[in-house]
């Protein structure tokens, strides 16, 4: 069974999304890896070389996902972490932005996945099949 | 252990020595007691939180206050001055942003940096710590409705000094509402004790003849739920701020989309708010309601969006919820423009204002669940001051501990997370596990019924699956999730 971390990054406490993304991974079998809200990049980093993961899902809601995400890939990187999937999704800009805009500028961090607002977390499970198996 | 004790003046002097501490702008001398008390005795009555709100649910008037804040202090003044003009606000806010939330006060810092170098806002809210007494203070005399701070803190006590001090008479939070929803580990304990030095400093002003009001945060998670554990909460709250001095309290509530639900949980939150207030000894507190439109998943087209704002606006107005809080069609892409914010306050006002006259009639329907609502709060505090033995502070920490009391998506440790809640067949929020929650049996065979009904109907069991189909369902335009292959 793959394991995959997920959780919410920075300040945010939107907790709602992060227990039904939980849900639905593990159902559709991965091992879930949840650290919860209020996560920092070190937390995402340490839980994912803790349980060999072979991607990280980062939520963020709140708006404030661009600063916290800065440099997420070179730190993974550096932790020797470079095979291991990047995705983000949510409401991760401040405000009503051109959706391409933000998934140009996500991916030019290094980021392999960027979802926008209202999409379903179904979605990034025909991506993970893709991307890492199950 | 805390406790449900007002602190005296000494004690509070101590450690509000401490708390101006945390961070530079705690050293304004603005923040000299006597001089603030001064300052704040000569605003004028329609800028002043407590007042207006007193005046308002006197003529049955609901009035109503957008979300709203910036990373700079001139864009954020703009904002605000732009609400108050185009968007007719009654109330203005500042949304505080999560950092400073956090007590992330550098953090904060960089992001206000980094939005001047960027010209936009980075932050999600107004940095008021950072920015200030004297930040604060340009704020409010730029406008002519009076200020609240509305955030998310779980220890708000230098924001609180901040704020009030500028002349802000009005602060959402409290101890739990704070805590549970805004947190990961911080204690109930520590939250309690932070909020009641907020109080307390309410109450100092207060006592100095400056009435300011407090707002208990009244949707929690605002993810399904129930009335009675949300009321449970704002009573709780109610009475911790009463016994530190607080004498003008709004407790919220945030709409749950079936109409008679919503409606009896707006008189029930008045009425025992006051009936348990006066229970506990508190005589003279003035009680009004706010109503939160939606506070789950929007439908992302902003035609839709707005049509649901309409229908919370005609609930809040058929309730006779005093304040409403409101949203924007951009809601479900996060911080609104201005233009949006205001056009989102524009729809809810002309609705509350053909309103303003009418009420919803009396029903059975009505009274059953006004009834239901009152039962179940009932459960809740007894099990509370059980716990405390009288004590209804230490009573919460208890029975959040054993789960007695718990709230549904909680992001909080120190929250048991059992329950499940679901919506019955016309979409009014019932509970289908209740983990340890303090309900009597005949509650909960009341709640196991109704959503046997709904399984029945939809041919499926009651599982968390339907939870998930009803958190989804709003945003897709239904109220009660239906099962995948039906959408």
């Amino acid at each position: 069974m793959k394991s995959v971390v997920i959780g919410v990054i920075g300040a945010d406490v939107h907790a709602v999304g992060n227990k039904i993304i939980d849900h639905v991974l593990s159902s559709a079998g991965y091992n879930v890896v949840n650290i919860g809200v209020l996560s920092s990049q070190e937390d995402f980093i340490s839980a994912a070389i803790e349980t060999d993961a072979k991607a990280i899902l980062v939520s963020s809601l709140y708006g404030h996902g661009e600063m916290d995400v800065k440099f997420f890939r070179e730190n993974c990187d550096e932790a020797g972490l470079s095979d291991v999937k990047l995705y983000v999704g949510g409401n991760i800009v401040v405000g009503k932005q051109d959706f391409n805009e933000v998934e140009k500028r996500f991916k030019d961090m290094g980021f392999d996945r960027v979802y926008g607002p209202g999409q379903k977390i179904e979605d990034a499970i025909t991506h993970l099949k893709e991307d890492i198996g199950i | 252990m805390v406790e449900n004790k007002k602190i005296p003046l000494e004690e509070f002097l101590k450690i509000r020595s401490e708390i101006l501490h945390h961070w530079k702008t705690g050293s304004s001398p603005l923040l000299d007691l006597d001089s603030s008390v001064e300052r704040l005795k000569a605003i004028p009555d329609h800028k002043n939180f407590a007042k207006k709100l007193k005046k308002a649910k006197q003529q049955g008037l609901t009035l109503i206050q957008p979300r709203a804040g910036v990373a700079r202090l001139k864009e954020h003044i703009e904002l605000l001055q732009f609400l108050e003009k185009e968007g007719e606000a009654d109330f203005l806010p500042s949304t505080i942003d999560s950092y400073t939330r956090q007590n992330r006060y550098q953090n904060a810092q960089d992001g206000i940096d980094e939005s001047e170098r960027k010209g936009r806002s980075l932050l999600n809210g107004f940095p008021c710590v950072n920015h200030g007494v004297e930040g604060c203070l340009e704020v409010f005399e730029s406008v002519n409705v009076p200020l609240q701070a509305r955030h998310g803190t779980p220890d708000a006590r230098l924001l609180s000094e901040i704020i009030h001090a500028a002349g802000w008479t009005s602060n959402e939070g409290g101890g739990i509402s704070y805590n549970i929803p805004y947190a990961k580990s911080i204690s109930l304990e520590d939250t309690i004790r932070y909020w009641q030095y907020c109080d307390r400093l309410v109450g100092y002003y207060e006592e100095h003849g400056v009435e300011i009001n407090r707002e208990p945060y009244g949707p929690l998670t605002g993810t399904l739920v129930p009335p009675s554990i949300s009321h449970t909460v704002a009573i709780i709250e109610s009475i911790l701020a009463a016994e530190q001095g607080v004498k003008n309290i709004t407790v919220g509530y945030g709409q749950s989309g079936n109409v008679i639900q919503d409606v009896a949980a707006l008189r029930t939150l008045e009425e025992e708010t006051n009936r348990y207030l006066k229970l506990f000894g508190y005589e003279d507190v003035f009680v009004t309601t706010v109503f939160h439109q939606w506070m789950g998943g929007f439908p992302k087209d902003e035609a839709k969006a707005m049509g649901l704002i309409s229908m919370a606006s005609t609930v809040a107005a058929l309730g006779k919820a005093t304040k409403m809080i409101t949203k924007t069609a951009h809601e479900s892409f996060g911080v609104p423009t201005k233009e949006a914010n205001a056009e989102g306050l524009r729809a809810s006002k002309i609705v509350t204002s053909l309103l303003r006259d009418q009420k919803l009639a009396d029903s059975d329907e009505l009274q059953e669940e006004m009834e239901i609502i009152r039962k179940e709060v009932a459960c809740l505090i007894e099990a509370v001051v059980y716990e405390g033995k009288g004590d209804i502070a230490k009573g919460s920490v208890k029975a959040f501990k054993k789960g007695l009391i718990d709230v549904p998506f909680a992001p909080s440790q120190h929250n048991s997370g059992r329950i499940l809640p679901a919506r019955d067949t016309d979409g009014k929020i019932r509970i289908f596990e209740f983990g340890n929650l303090a309900m009597s049996d005949e509650i909960k065979e009341f709640h196991r019924n109704k959503l046997k009904e709904r399984a029945t109907l939809e041919g499926r069991d009651v599982s968390f699956q339907m939870t998930i189909d009803d958190i989804y369902a709003v945003s897709s335009g239904i109220l009660v999730g239906k099962p995948q292959e039906e959408l």
